[in-house]
Formats: structure tokens, C-alpha cells, sequence
């Protein structure tokens, strides 16, 4: 779901005709059945059945991620403390059923409500202040996780409940139980761009945000949703971390997301200027960069330069993107 | 204009109070602070900061961002401690090819947002990222350590408090504030950060002056990266994974504006001033060095907000 329109004229069917005129995650499926065709083709073990479950359940954890910096990218912004709240929410989750030993749901609820106030916190910030949002949470990533360590003393906790690792290792049917969670999130999210009032409200105000303004969208409201949304996307994710590694770690995510956090949804066709975003881009994103990183790994590149490879895909993917809406606007102009 | 009304108009009037009340109330607190070596000590660690701080400082006057000044960092300290220690070039000619680089680097960045046109935020992070895996790819995280003893000498080196090492960032802040104020170029920098339509109008190639801008920033970022390897006495691939942070405080704390068009070098260098007191407060006072991370995040909301307080008593003015 793409809310940019793509001029869809020019009926070629060869494949760089389809990877530059198609929808962005139509390319982006080509690309991915090119690269598992090439990996499994390389290495049977990259559709093992050990390996496809590893992929599946670290996907699950991109794609959330993902989203938590997709939603503020739709209204234009950018959440740079993405990973400090995951961090945060992390050790808070830790503690909740470690040290307090509250029943499992009630540490997810009070875990995903944390996400959510310190979303709140950047997003009162940069209405307030009219500064912009780049600048606010890059202060407050640096004030959540120096709050997060000062209080953790960054301590890893052990010793979480067994359910919680069952349930990162469970699968439903051939599915890891993690990449469900994932999807469903990405349904409801589906649902909120697509079918909501307010979810064309967040679109409106990433498009031109004087002319939303205008039309009697509250805009500052708008934005401080979008970071209490992407803040509770934030701890989901984390809970989802937590589950798949079995402990609460302080160093899992915080710098290690910012750029997985923008690859997923800056593959996947939304735009840092704001006013689209496609869920099924920010998935289909964070497959290719989960398969490029198994598929390296399988390969046994050495795992060094794989940071390499990601950023020259990041590039290359922008350019590509680049390269067709140039192209879809020439071609808009020759039928004008 | 009399000298107190000056200081109280500038920006940076308030950093520098802090920076003058933190001297004072740390030597009071402790007596070692006060002492040769650990001025040398704070004004070593202050050489490396301030030139990444400037180097980002560019790239905010000409309205753009370079997340990738401390990926260019790294990757310039492995190259000049790799082409010493590995392949024994001695350490005028190593730090030269190391910093030249550098500016190649930051040009291709420049080249990348212009050509593409594509936000330089995304540019340099995917840059960053392949910078960074450059300099793994190599190093395999394996640090150089066998540097020549001239170059670990002139990190060490110190004639009273005075480390030699600021003898760089001190040429690169008078050059720097030449060029901003007083050449063509450089004004042209902050016009089209100011007001890029209206540069272009007034006949200042804009994408010109921003792949120049990209390249400033890179050399600066790879003199801050060679001065890294000295201070440290080794080549580590981790140079620069801390500078983020660091490289867009200084400036803003120093009243660097995010839209363009202006930046203050006097400003930057007293955040930074005030950021190294603050990591040598910690140290003395032997205080959690989390803190560090904490208060550096509630400076800059602190500074922004400052900042914006002034701007809107500024129109309330007029």
C-alpha cells in the first residue's frame, strides 16, 4: 500500500521494466526471489528448516522496529530515539518480571505503556518547542538510555520467567510465533493507514502539514500520536527481543537500530519527506535486509563486512527509487 | 557596544558562565583539578571533540547533516595507523594520504546528495554504515598498535599544561573562521544555508557549494580521526562509533542553527569546553560515567529550547 501514485503505463514485461515501473515492493519481491534462489542455490542450508525459523524470528524484530520509525516518517519527522526506548522498555520489562515478578501480561501492558509516555515525552518536545524532531530525540535517546543505564547500571537480567524464551522459540504451525505477533501488528497498522480517519489525518500532515492545518487537522496532535505510537512500537519490538533472546540485555538495541530502523521502511518505499508509508514496503524492507544478512552469513562471508554490504544496499535502494520516480515523472509529462 | 552588553547578546553568553561557574565550583570541590596534569588532561581530551563538532558544524551552516562523521573518523584512523604500522610509511605522508581520503570521502558524500538529490541524512547514514564496515572488513576489528614514536610522541608531548596535540584543532579554528567570515566561498556556504532558492537566484551554484560543504566536513573528520590515533597511541576500528552525539551537541549547544545559515565557531568551541569539564568532572568526582550520556541530552533540549525562546522574544521585539 503506496499512497504516492505510480504511473502504471508502459505494459513492458522484461524485468528491468517491471524493477523500475512497478510498485516498489513489487521490485522488491523480484529482488527477494532472485536472492533466495541465488542463496539456496548456493548453500542448501540457507532453507533449512533451523535456519529459515532463526530468519523468521529476527525479521519479526526488523519489522517492528521498522514500523516504529515508519509511522513518525509518514508525518515527515524521524524518531532517532527508536532505540533508546527499546532499550528502556527492555530492562523495564526485565525488571518488571524478574524483580517485581508481576504475571506476564501485566509486564507487557506496563512495558508497552512505558514505550508509549517516553513516545509522548519526545513528541510534547518537539510541539512545544517547535523544534525540529531530529534534534529532540537525538537529545532524548542520549537522556533515555543514560537514564536507562545510570538506573540499570547496565546489568543484564537472566533470570526472566521460562515462558517468555518458550514463547520466542514457539512456532504456530511452520511460523514462529515472533513473526505472527509481527504480522498482526502490521495488519493493525494496514488498517490504520488505509482505513482510518486518522491515519489519513498522519498522511495529510506528512504531505504539506500547513495545508492539514488548514483544513482543520489538529497537526500537533497528530504528531504527538505518531510518537506515542512509534514509542509503544518501540517496547513491542523490545518485548519481542527480550522473548527471542531469553534475557534482558542493556546493549541489544540503542545505536544497533537507527539504521536497520530506517533501511526496513526507506527500502520499502516511504519517503523521509513524509506523507506515504507502506507497511508492506517496511516488511517486505526488513526481509531483504534479514535475508542479505542470513544469506552472508551462510555463505560464511566474513561476518566484518557485512555492515559494508547493508550500507551499499541502502544506497543502491535509494538510488533505484530515485531513479523511477525520475522516471515516472518524465513519463507523466510526455502524457500531459 | 560596551564589552558586557556584548557578551550578554551573544549566544553563547550563558555556555560560558556555566563553563567559568564549573571551573570554580571544581576547584573547590577538588583540589586535583587544579593541577598542571589535569588541565593537560582536559584540554587533550577537547582536541579530538572539537574537530569533530566543527566538522558537523559545516554541514548545519550549509542546512544539511553528516551522520557519517564518525564512520569517516574510524575509517581514517585504521587507514593512517594501518599505512604506519603495517606498511611502514612514516607519519607526515600516512596522516596526508589519511586526510585526503577523507575529503574524498566527504566529496563523494557530496556528490551522492547532490546528484541523487536525495535527503543527505539518508545519504550519509547509509555512507556511515559502509564506512563502518570498510574499516571492520579490514581491521577485522583488530586494533594497529605499532606506531611510530614521533607520532605517539606529539600525542603525548605537552610544554607545561599545553598539549601539542591542540596545536591542530587551534589552525583549523582560525582557518575555519577565516573562511566562514571572510572569503567568498565560505559566505556563500551560509547564504545557501540560509536561504538556498534565494542563493541560487543571487547566481551561487548551490550544489557546488554543498559537495564543498561535504567535503570540508570529511577533512575535518578525518584530521579528528588522525589526531584519535595520536591521542590514543593505537589505531582503534571503534574511533569515532561515539562522535554522533558529540558532533551535533557542540554545535547546537553553541547556537548553531538547525535550518542554516548560521553558526558560531566562538559558540561551538565553548559547548565543547563546556562538554570536556563535564567529562572531566565526572571522572574527578568519580560519578557513574553514564552520567555523561544523561546530561549531554539534557543540555542540547536545554540549549533548543533556550534558543527558541530568544527567537520568538526576538519577533515579539520587532
Amino acid at each position: 500500500m503506496t499512497t504516492q501514485v505510480q504511473s502504471s503505463s508502459g505494459a513492458s514485461i522484461s524485468i528491468t521494466g517491471l524493477l523500475t515501473r512497478g510498485s516498489t515492493q513489487f521490485g522488491l519481491l523480484i529482488i527477494l526471489s532472485v536472492l533466495w534462489t541465488v542463496f539456496a542455490s548456493l548453500s542448501p542450508g540457507f532453507l533449512s528448516t533451523f535456519n529459515l525459523n532463526s530468519l523468521g524470528r529476527s525479521v519479526a524484530v526488523d519489522v517492528v522496529v521498522g514500523f516504529a520509525q515508519m509511522v513518525v516518517l509518514a508525518t515527515g519527522g524521524m524518531n532517532l530515539s527508536v532505540g533508546a526506548i527499546g532499550v528502556c522498555s527492555v530492562m523495564l520489562a526485565g525488571y518488571f518480571l524478574q524483580v517485581l515478578g508481576l504475571p506476564i501480561p501485566l509486564a507487557i501492558a506496563g512495558t508497552l505503556a512505558f514505550g508509549g509516555v517516553l513516545g509522548w515525552l519526545n513528541g510534547i518536545a518537539i510541539t512545544k518547542t517547535g523544534v525540529n524532531s531530529f534534534v529532540v530525540t537525538l537529545a532524548t535517546a542520549s537522556l533515555f538510555s543514560g537514564g536507562m543505564l545510570i538506573l540499570s547500571h547496565g546489568v543484564p537480567l537472566n533470570g526472566l520467567p521460562s515462558e517468555i524464551g518458550a514463547f520466542g522459540k514457539a512456532t504456530v504451525g511452520p511460523v514462529p510465533a515472533l513473526a505472527v505477533v509481527a504480522l498482526a501488528i502490521g495488519g493493525l497498522l494496514y488498517i490504520l493507514f488505509a482505513h482510518s480517519v486518522l491515519g489519513r489525518q498522519i498522511l495529510s500532515v506528512g504531505a504539506n502539514s500547513r495545508a492539514a492545518e488548514m483544513s482543520g487537522i489538529p497537526v500537533s496532535r497528530v504528531i504527538v500520536f505518531v510518537h506515542v505510537l512509534s514509542g509503544v512500537l518501540a517496547a513491542a519490538a523490545a518485548l519481542m527481543l527480550t522473548a527471542r533472546l531469553g534475557a534482558a540485555m542493556p546493549a541489544v538495541a540503542g545505536d544497533d537500530w537507527l539504521l536497520p530502523s530506517f533501511l526496513a521502511p526507506v527500502i520499502g518505499g516511504t519517503s523521509l519527506a513524509g506523507g506515504a508509508a507502506s507497511v508492506i514496503g517496511t516488511i517486505l524492507g526488513a526481509l531483504l535486509v534479514s535475508t542479505i544478512r542470513s544469506g552472508l552469513l551462510i555463505l560464511q562471508f566474513a561476518s566484518f563486512w557485512l555492515q559494508f554490504f547493508l550500507g551499499v544496499f541502502l544506497l543502491a535502494a535509494i538510488l533505484l527509487q530515485r531513479y523511477r520516480s525520475v522516471l515516472s515523472a518524465r513519463e507523466q509529462t510526455r502524457q500531459a | 557596544m560596551k564589552p558586557v552588553t556584548f557578551l550578554l547578546r551573544e549566544q553563547w553568553s550563558g555556555i560560558l558562565l556555566a563553563v567559568v561557574l564549573g571551573i570554580v565550583a571544581l576547584s573547590i570541590a577538588n583540589p586535583t583539578f587544579n593541577t598542571e596534569f589535569n588541565w593537560f588532561v582536559l584540554l587533550r581530551s577537547i582536541c579530538v571533540v572539537a574537530l569533530a563538532a566543527f566538522s558537523q558544524m559545516i554541514m548545519l551552516g550549509v542546512g544539511q547533516m553528516n551522520l557519517s562523521v564518525g564512520a569517516l573518523g574510524g575509517l581514517v584512523a585504521i587507514l593512517v595507523g594501518g599505512l604506519m604500522d603495517a606498511w611502514g610509511v612514516p607519519a607526515i605522508p600516512a596522516a596526508s594520504i589519511a586526510v585526503l581520503v577523507g575529503g574524498g570521502a566527504g566529496l563523494l558524500n557530496g556528490w551522492l546528495t547532490v546528484r541523487t538529490g536525495i535527503n543527505g541524512f539518508v545519504v550519509t547514514l547509509a555512507t556511515a554504515s559502509a564506512f563502518t564496515g570498510i574499516n571492520l572488513g579490514l581491521t577485522r576489528a583488530v586494533p594497529f598498535y605499532h606506531l611510530p614514536a614521533d607520532f605517539v610522541a606529539f600525542g603525548n608531548g605537552r610544554i607545561g599544561a599545553f598539549p601539542l596535540l591542540m596545536i591542530v584543532p587551534i589552525i583549523v579554528t582560525a582557518l575555519l573562521a577565516i573562511f566562514l567570515n571572510r572569503t567568498v566561498k565560505g559566505r556563500h556556504l551560509l547564504a545557501v544555508g540560509g536561504n538556498s532558492n534565494a542563493a541560487e537566484l543571487s547566481g551561487i551554484s548551490v550544489s557546488r557549494t554543498i559537495m564543498l560543504a561535504h567535503c570540508l566536513s570529511g577533512l575535518i573528520a578525518a584530521i579528528a580521526g588522525v589526531l584519535a590515533v595520536a591521542q590514543l597511541g593505537s589505531a582503534q576500528p571503534t574511533i569515532g562509533s561515539d562522535w554522533l552525539i558529540i558532533s551535533f551537541a557542540a554545535p547546537i549547544i553553541g547556537g548553531a542553527s538547525l535550518s542554516g545559515g548560521s553558526v558560531s565557531i566562538t559558540g561551538t568551541v565553548v559547548a565543547v569546553v563546556l562538554i570536556g569539564l563535564i567529562q572531566n568532572a565526572m571522572v574527578l568526582l568519580a560519578v557513574d560515567p553514564y552520567w555523561v550520556t544523561f546530561l549531554l541530552g539534557s543540555l542540547i533540549l536545554a540549549a533548543v529550547w533556550i534558543n527558541r525562546i530568544r527567537t520568538v522574544r526576538m519577533e515579539r521585539a520587532q
